[in-house]
């Protein structure tokens, strides 16, 4: 068979056999790029290895949940540490970050039909950051005496080891490594269309990238200052410089995962659900909004700290009066309207929500992200602004609502789409059959509705019954006083059953992802045809070029902007209501407080 | 012109943009007006702040301060009363310095917060409200002092809710406040 002739003799799966013209290009049948087998191949290393590190993130999750729903009271305190700090950094920085280099390759040179640049460098990166998660888990793993399990922030002054801080150093170099191909093909693109308008997706790649750097510089800073205090070089640093460093890389990350979450929104309710843009002006203003405001979100880390003045704190936890909230208010707005007005305009809506309605609820890849937009909105974002106001920030600080409000960013807004992603890169890089349709539907449902469930849980018991965060017990036993949290174990059950039901929607995601790729059938590069929106059957595709539907997008005399937006500002105003309410209980609670501060 | 993944063609920034979409900008305006309009003046208008004068200060020089301080103050069966307005806490591995100590409600206290060793987390709530809880962020090298008044008498619960090491999980101090 001519397949095999392509392989490369390490390739013993075919994973990375597709078939390029003489150039190494072929033709997307889904998105109709150009795509390069330069790109298509590293893209296809970092997703599959974030995959397998989310295996290990998902498996110290088992045992985190197990520990701290204390009716099984699974570890150890000291085991507790470790564990927790394993998952934190598979999850939150390699699963994530792997992701995210995949997805600035996807974003730039893939979508502007390009060849990755310096692939040396790419491998390079992938190679450092790679040492990088191998070193921090070995250090994590034999964490002894006088060092302490790192968990994500490993605080200055607690000691964590050396090799921790050397491991999380080198980690975050291999990401700014591996990164350069993405900064030099969009260079190259401005080289030869001088005077181009970037995509959309390219545009917003682009600003993540930005912030990315920004950020990781933070993470050299923060991390060589914390190995050269530990290996004693330097004598003494300030614990609260530390944590203002520490956050820079901490929530700045965060911030990448964010934009590049809404950059996979744009790219896959467009490829799949039809949507299209209302307003490039609009929607390329939120991201400028994001690059000079987002960054300021590390004050959120550092409202209840001495040493900081009320002015500074005010004006970084708004991002300067909500600059960022409001770009994310935009995008709230923009993506939906997009779906709404692009399904509309092929006639696929009538009515307020038929448009959602008649959407491709049963393709994993519109689903995914559509769940993740719904539920980051309501419970990540709202929590958010919420937990980033000067005076609710004291009931929020360092509580289980905390681990709520990021288990609904990162997990049920980034993790979700990022699943979603390595469903699209299954299906057209990998050109593999999902394993099973059916469970590949029903996966975003049951992982977004469980953990849904247990992130609000998580929050109940820390704002109404004040349980800490980081902790293995507390709920039903302090060590040393009869005193104890039990009131909350009710809704410890409630959380603990749905946390373990969320991962094994996790586990089902994982199985999903690795049996197609060893079991799947072979798709024919020129398939797929029932991935693009309203595009039928796989046999449609055949017939129809590729695309067409789409293309119907680009009628000047049709602006997508003319079309009726009106189930989405229905569903945004229902988000503003919701917000709104939250916002009055939150502060209705703490007014409730004994008088606290000058 | 609408597809994310081509390069816009033609004028896009003077496109239209839907009436209904405007109206959702302005929307997010107004209500990002009021967010940080609140936040703001509740500095000033507010009874609970996380505000207070903080200073430099080492290890060994609070510890020497708290001695005196409980030296001062009048030991009972409850705990310490503290000779005047002021309530020196120090946090360690894995303990509250200066806990239990005895205050009446009415009165307004100049809490002093400092660590001795490495970062602790200050989470205060009455035993039978669980959900009046508040958290404050405890550093070594920094006194901050937040003053505070109560207006309910009762037993208030000290935890550590910052991992300061293996066995944080033990931190637990008491504030009793008796009526005024
Ligand atoms: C089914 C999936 C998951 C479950 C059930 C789960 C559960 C938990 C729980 C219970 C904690 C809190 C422990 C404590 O504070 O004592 C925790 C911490 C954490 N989780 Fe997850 N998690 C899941 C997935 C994820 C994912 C996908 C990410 C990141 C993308 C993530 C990132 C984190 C981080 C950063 C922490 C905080 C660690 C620290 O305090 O330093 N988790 N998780
Ligand atoms: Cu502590």
């Amino acid at each position: 068979m001519a397949e095999t002739q392509h392989r490369h003799r390490l390739d013993v799966l075919g994973l990375f056999d597709n078939e390029y013209d003489s150039e190494g290009y072929r033709t997307c049948s889904v998105t109709g790029l150009e795509i390069h087998k330069s790109v298509e191949n590293h893209v296809k290393l970092f997703g599959l290895t974030a995959v397998l590190f989310m295996v290990v993130g998902g498996f110290f999750a088992i045992t985190v949940v197990g520990t701290r729903w204390e009716a099984i009271g699974l570890l150890s305190s000291s085991d507790y540490y470790i564990h927790l700090s394993m998952h934190a950094w598979s999850m939150l920085l390699f699963w994530i970050v792997f992701m995210e280099v995949a997805i600035l390759y996807v974003g730039g040179p893939m979508v502007l039909g390009r060849k990755l640049p310096l692939t040396v460098l790419a491998k390079v990166g992938y190679a450092v950051m790679l040492v990088g998660a191998l070193t921090i888990y070995y250090a994590i793993w034999t964490t002894s005496a006088p060092d302490q399990a790192p968990l994500l922030t490993a605080y200055v002054p607690l000691p964590s080891s050396p090799v921790f801080y050397a491991g999380a150093l080198v980690f975050v170099l291999g990401v700014v490594v591996a990164a350069l191909p993405f900064f030099v093909s969009i260079w190259q693109e401005k080289r030869a269309n001088p005077g181009g308008t970037l995509p959309l997706v390219t545009f917003g790649a682009f600003i993540t990238g930005i912030i990315a750097v920004e950020a990781l510089l933070g993470g050299v800073v923060a991390f060589s200052s914390g190995l050269l205090w530990r290996l004693e070089i330097v004598t003494s640093l300030d614990a609260g410089w530390y944590r203002m460093w520490f956050w820079i890389v901490g929530h700045g990350t965060q911030q990448i995962n964010l934009v590049a979450m809404i950059v996979v929104w744009y790219f896959l309710t467009h490829v799949v659900g039809g949507a299209e843009v209302v307003s490039e002006k609009v929607s390329r203003t939120a991201f400028i909004l994001y690059l000079l405001f987002i960054n300021m979100g590390a004050a959120h880390h550092l409202l209840v700290d001495p040493g900081i003045s009320t002015g500074w704190r005010l004006w970084n936890t708004s991002y300067a009066f909500y600059g960022a909230t409001f770009a994310s208010l935009i995008h709230a707005f923009a993506i939906p309207a997009g779906i709404e007005a692009g399904r509309r305009k092929r006639g696929k809506g009538g009515g307020l929500f038929g448009w959602l309605t008649s959407a491709p609820w049963k393709n994993p890849m519109f689903a995914a992200p559509v769940i993740a937009i719904i539920l980051f909105g309501f419970l990540g974002g709202i929590t958010g602004v919420l937990m980033g106001q000067l005076q609710l920030n004291m009931a929020w600080h360092n509580t289980f609502a905390t681990v709520g409000h990021f288990h609904s960013t990162v997990v049920l807004g980034t993790t979700i789409t990022f699943m979603a992603v390595v469903y699209f890169v299954i299906r057209t890089m990998f050109l593999r059959e999902f394993v099973s349709n059916r469970l590949a539907s029903l996966q975003p449902f049951l992982y977004g509705g469980a953990m849904g469930v247990t992130a609000l849980m998580m929050m109940y018991v820390g704002i109404l019954y004040g349980v800490p965060r980081r902790t293995p017990e507390v709920v039903s036993n302090i060590p040393g006083t009869d005193f104890s949290l039990s009131a909350a174990e009710p809704l410890f059950v409630v959380f603990g059953l749905f946390a373990f039901v969320a991962i094994a929607g996790g586990a089902l995601f994982v199985a999903l992802a690795v049996g197609s790729l060893l079991f799947g059938k072979r798709i024919d590069p020129a398939g797929n045809g029932d991935l693009v929106s309203d595009g039928g059957s796989a046999v449609a595709s055949q017939t129809m070029a590729p695309r067409d539907d789409l293309e119907l997008a680009d009628d000047p005399n049709d602006p997508v902007h003319a079309y009726e937006m009106r189930g989405t500002f229905v569903l945004c105003l229902l988000f503003l209501a919701a917000f709104v309410i939250t916002y009055v209980l939150n502060w209705y609670l703490i007014t409730q407080l004994w008088s606290i501060g000058a | 012109m609408t597809s994310p993944i081509k390069p816009p063609e033609g004028n896009w920034w003077d496109q239209p943009i839907n009436r209904r979409e405007s109206i959702w900008l302005g929307i997010g305006v107004g209500w990002s007006v009021i967010l940080f309009g609140w936040m703001s003046a509740f500095t000033r208008i507010g009874d609970q702040n996380p505000i207070g004068e903080t200073y430099r200060v080492e290890a060994e020089d609070y510890r020497d301060k708290l001695q005196a301080y409980v030296d001062e103050g009048t030991d009972t069966e409850e705990g310490l009363v503290p000779p005047g307005d002021d309530v020196y806490i120090g946090a360690g591995q894995f303990y509250w310095d200066g806990l239990p100590v005895v205050l009446e409600t009415g009165q307004e206290y100049d809490f002093h917060l400092a660590a001795y060793d490495v970062q602790h987390g200050f989470s205060v709530r009455p035993e039978h409200t669980l959900s009046k809880q508040i958290n404050l962020q405890v550093l070594p090298g920094y006194e901050w002092i937040v003053p505070m008044e109560f207006d309910e008498p009762g037993t208030y619960r000290v935890l550590c809710n910052e991992f300061c090491g293996d066995g944080h999980e033990a931190m637990h101090g008491r504030i009793i406040v008796q009526e005024g």
